[in-house]
């Protein structure tokens, strides 16, 4: 098996492998700090035409707050929707770039796998993992994507509640492949009991405080936030005693805004989009 | 068997009966067991009619309370349907898929035949599988009928019914569309549909050409010569009538009368 970089013929960026190969910590520690910096692509949001039914509410500006998606289970197609309705809010950070290759007779191909967390760090949390044969589409396919995963995180208190929720409600845990993590509430200033991988994931949920306990291969990265990801779905996803009160039905924005919906959209195409 | 005059339901019961809407399959799904009446000698189910007329109107119902009736899609990959779904399509205002559904068409937005119903009809859960999966995915509530082997998953409204025959299938959604039409107050209730069951059957292609053949040899009677000599002794006929009744009238009325009427006619 010829070393990494040393399937010349691969072609992608050859000194760029080799970098990496060595300085993959660095390289990773690097990202972070690129990461918070956001290109300055305006023109792309403003001519968004959506493609979906929500989409179309959500230009509209009839859905106002994620929570009614959330309500409805509606599926989210289009990443412009969660850009809309969390904005300036919302940060991302790219956690790792990670060279997959594959063998092909003329050596190597190299492809980049990029993981992005996004997040305002206020109960909104996604995951975005793509892979690519050039780091900054890899990078901008994993933020549509984490927009896309976007999840309420539910908070909790340990104790006494005083004052905003602070913690998980209750002790959840999450699994990816070998990975499993577990988070347990803390009291007040305990901060983020955590390794580096999940404690990023956590700040970015707005959790403050939250004991951690990991079991198996957490070295995969992907695992490990995966893992952390699932574990933060779950938190509403238990049955507490405050749930017990009957679900008073609310209509889907489908339902309510059939009128606006079933106008066409101005038709680009000379074939008719079927409302 | 009844001598008085039949209900609706009745009515619509013995249709049933007489297009083997009754006659399941000779498997039974778990599921289905509560619309099965009983099992035959010969191992076909025979479902219960007037469970499958209960929810047919539960059906109904739902289908009534979709505000904008495009938001319906009614589909059939298999043939015996196709003619059906169109025309319940046509009288309810639904959009109708006959064929093959290109999968994707719920779920990926990027396609030109994207669409987000919201309601989806099918014909058999076991051929459209392929619509069943992709509308669980997009939160679309299903009705299918369903045959005693039919399974049930991801299938909100099952009309327990047999949907193997092309008699069958047109009759049901003949009934159903009928339905539609009465609770929506289009057609009034109690009275006979005017829209003949015959028209949701499926015809074979031989079948068409047939009907097709039957039909050219008959338009040029009309154009035909010996017609209008035929209609001659009705003219006189008639205005022997007309003479009694027009008395006082000047002798010359008459035969213009006669022949004005003789025109109306023609």
């Amino acid at each position: 098996m010829a070393e990494r970089g040393g399937g010349d013929r691969g072609g992608f960026g050859r000194g760029f492998g080799r970098g990496f190969g060595r300085g993959r910590g660095d390289r990773g520690r690097g990202d972070r700090g690129r990461g918070g910096r956001r290109g300055g692509r305006r023109d792309e949001e403003e001519k968004w035409v959506p493609v979906t039914k929500l989409g179309r509410l959500v230009k509209d500006g009839k859905i106002t707050s994620l929570e009614q998606i959330y309500l409805h289970s509606l599926p989210v197609k289009e990443h412009q929707i969660i850009d809309t309705l969390l904005g300036g809010r919302l940060k991302d950070e790219v956690m790792k770039i990670m060279p997959v290759q594959k063998q092909t007779r003329a050596g190597q191909r190299t492809r980049f796998k990029a993981f992005v967390v996004v997040g305002d760090n206020d109960g909104h949390v996604g995951l975005g993992v793509k892979c690519a044969k050039e780091v900054a589409t890899a990078i901008r396919g994993a933020i549509i994507l984490a927009k896309l995963s976007v999840i309420p995180v539910r908070r909790g208190y340990w104790g006494n509640k005083i004052g905003k929720p602070h913690t998980v409600p209750c002790k959840v845990t999450g699994k990816c492949g070998s990975v499993t993590v577990r988070m347990v509430p803390a009291p007040r200033g305990a901060g983020i009991v955590a390794a580096r991988v999940p404690k990023k994931v956590l700040q970015f949920a707005g959790i403050e405080d939250v004991f951690t306990s990991s079991r198996g291969s957490t070295k995969t990265l992907g695992n490990f936030v995966k893992a952390t990801f699932e574990c933060l779905m779950k938190t509403y996803g238990f049955l507490t005693p405050d749930f017990w009160m009957e679900t008073r039905f609310s209509k889907s924005p489908f339902q309510e805004y059939t009128d606006l919906l079933a106008k066409p959209t101005k038709a680009i195409l000379i074939e008719n989009t079927e409302s | 068997m009844a001598t008085r005059v039949l209900s609706q339901k009745e009515q619509d019961i013995q249709m049933m009966l007489a297009a083997a809407v009754h006659l399941g399959a000779r498997n039974c799904d778990f599921q289905m067991e509560r619309y099965v009446y009983k099992r035959r000698n010969d191992g076909v189910h025979i479902i219960n009619l007037g469970k499958t007329w209960e929810k047919l109107q539960l059906a109904a119902r739902v289908i009534v309370a979709i505000e904008n009736p495009q938001d319906i899609i009614v589909q059939s990959a298999r043939p015996y349907g196709q003619r059906a779904v169109l025309k319940f399509a046509q009288y309810t205002g639904a959009h109708p898929i006959a064929g093959r559904h290109t999968p994707g068409t719920f779920t990926n937005q990027l396609q030109t035949s994207f669409s987000e119903p919201r309601l989806l009809i099918l014909t058999d859960p076991r051929t459209d599988h392929q619509p069943i999966k992709e509308s669980a995915l997009g939160n679309i509530p299903t009705i299918s009928f369903c045959d005693t082997d039919s399974p049930m998953r991801y299938v909100d409204i099952g009309i327990p019914a047999n949907n193997k025959g092309k008699h069958s299938i047109g009759c049901l959604f003949w009934l159903l569309a009928r339905m539609v039409l009465q609770m929506r107050g289009t057609i009034p209730l109690g009275r006979k549909w005017e829209v003949m069951v015959d028209l949701f059957f499926y015809r074979d292609p031989e079948e068409a050409k047939e009907q097709a053949e039957e039909e050219a040899p008959v338009a040029p009677d009309f154009g035909a010569v010996p017609d209008y000599g035929a209609m001659v002794p009705n003219d006189q006929w008639t205005t022997e009538q007309w003479m009694p009744e027009v008395g006082a009238a000047p002798a010359a009325v008459p035969p213009v009368a006669g022949v004005e009427w003789t025109a109306g006619q023609g």
